[in-house]
């Protein structure tokens, strides 16, 4: 909202507060990238460094929380300001899950390092990092609707977790493959198919800060149900899993 | 949208109380209120917020007939009571206050004991029969402003020695003695402290189960806290009238918005 509150102090800590989400995106941002890199060119310390940083993304996400309940209690923020103060909420609780899931990249990347199974890692581990790179744009995308209000972006971030879903369900089938091939390719899939399905994750969270974006601007979430296609589970069945 | 809300106690009613329809007020050429449009629920809260000067409290004092005490006053358009028009010829207006009560932002208590200042509303309407049944009266009305306790054993002392707070719900005693139907508030807490502010909060919540309660105030908080129905005035306008919860986390009109997020005064 362009209008400034009549006490300006208001201003500066609601900007305050969205500045350390906006923070906290940005770390988050790079761990995926980060993670994702790390495991493509199976770089150990970058992998460690990751899980390092994690750290820091849930101290932020405190920090956060901490700064929203100061502002409820001294501010008693209505509408839009209160919409604002409890989207903060929910928006730092999923960057923090989204950091999580590179965090658990990362410590997967580093098992798989053990196992030296190359072939399959590099394979997958050029798709898992253009996965990761999409959600890192959803995601982006997703805070830039929240940083400048755009409805019709967050809007397209919720359309859009949709090829998400999609370059999932096809890892996914590619790691059914190679365990069906080998079993000695079991573990590594195993770990590879837990990082695509967390980073599908992402997405869904991407897609999360997305509605409370709508939320905020309008007041009420998206009620239409938003366009999935993660179907794994009937992939199961056609492979009599 | 309309679903029971668990943090906001439900309306009991949907029948109004009052109504108004196109109410125009004028103080000589000066157009202060501009077609008002309003139903107040029975057996509800109702708050009217707004910046100074906005026309709330003009508005209030119309449910009354108030503003026929000011000179160059004029209110046209059609206020109604339980579908009677109370600008009509034949009400007497000091009926008509006996049936819309109303409490001021400064406790006025009369310079008289307690039990006076409550029994003189019954009194003069000839509401009572006997002493006992007066006696009866006051004392239900003093438990209504949930000041009996603190005042049985001196009933007959000023009412003018009690405390800010306490002579406002004598105020509010007073106002319900005569059993009204609509009891009118112009900022009952605009001076008292935040304990006594909140005994009266409590009181207004617990009034609600028997009159419609009309609420000025300049404390959005206040009104967020015991309103179940929300008016924003600006201007001398009416720009919005919903539940009170709707008002406050999704407000339709981005006037209303700047004034409830503090962005204009």
């Amino acid at each position: 909202m362009a209008e400034q509150h009549i006490a300006r102090a208001f201003d500066r800590d609601l900007e305050a507060i969205q500045a350390l989400v906006m923070k906290m995106g940005g770390m988050v941002e790079t761990a995926i990238l980060d993670a994702a890199q790390a495991l493509e060119t199976r770089n150990d310390e970058l992998a460690e460094q990751v899980r390092k940083n994690d750290k820091a993304i849930d101290a932020l996400e405190m920090k956060i929380n901490e700064e929203a309940a100061r502002l409820i209690a001294l501010r008693a923020p209505t509408a839009s300001d209160l919409r604002m103060v409890l989207s903060v909420m929910k928006i730092a609780s999923s960057l923090e899950r989204v950091g999580d899931y590179a965090k658990n990249m990362a410590k997967r990347t580093q098992a798989l390092a053990q196992l030296g199974q190359v072939g399959i890692i590099a394979g997958a581990g050029a798709s898992l990092r253009r996965m990761a790179k999409a959600v890192t744009e959803l995601l982006s995308d997703a805070l830039d609707a929240y940083a400048g209000r755009h409805l019709d972006l967050a809007q397209d971030v919720r359309v859009r977790d949709r090829d998400i879903d999609q370059m999932y369900n096809a890892l996914f089938r590619e790691f059914l493959t190679h365990m069906m091939e080998d079993p000695r390719n079991i573990t590594a899939c195993m770990h590879l198919h837990f990082i695509a399905k967390n980073t599908e994750r992402m997405g869904d969270h991407a897609t999360a800060i997305a509605e409370q974006v709508v939320y905020l601007i309008t007041g009420e979430l998206p009620e239409d149900p938003r366009p999935k296609a993660e179907n794994v589970a009937d992939l199961t069945k056609a492979a009599g899993a | 949208m309309n679903d029971m809300r668990l943090t906001e106690r439900n309306v009991a009613s949907d029948t109004a109380k009052m109504r108004a329809r196109k109410v125009q007020v004028y103080y000589g050429d000066n157009h202060a209120l501009k077609d008002v449009d309003v139903d107040i629920l029975d057996k509800t809260v109702t708050a009217f917020i707004g910046p100074s000067g906005c026309g709330k409290s003009t508005f209030l004092r119309c449910l009354n007939r108030m503003n026929d005490t000011i000179a160059g006053c004029r209110v046209e358009g059609e206020i109604t009571l339980e579908a009677e028009n109370i600008y009509d010829r034949r009400v007497d207006p000091v009926q008509l206050r006996a049936k819309v009560g109303m409490v001021f932002q400064k406790p006025n208590p009369f310079p008289k004991s307690i039990y006076d200042n409550v029994a003189y509303g019954p009194r003069i309407h000839g509401l009572t029969r006997s002493k006992a049944e007066l006696d009866e009266r006051v004392e239900q009305s003093l438990r209504r402003a949930a000041l009996w306790n603190e005042v049985k054993d001196r009933l007959l002392s000023p009412g003018t020695g009690l405390s800010g707070g306490q002579q406002q719900r004598l105020c509010i005693a007073r106002a319900v003695a005569t059993e009204p139907e609509v009891l009118l508030m112009d900022e009952p807490c605009s001076a008292l402290d935040p304990i006594a502010t909140a005994q009266v909060e409590e009181l207004i919540d617990e009034l609600r189960e028997n009159f419609s309660v009309v609420i000025v105030t300049h404390s959005m908080q206040q009104a967020a806290r015991v309103s179940q129905k929300t008016a924003f005035f600006h201007l001398g306008h009416l720009v919005e009238y919903g539940d009170t919860g709707q008002i406050f986390t999704n407000p339709r009109d981005p006037r209303t918005e700047s004034y409830i997020t503090g962005r204009i005064g």
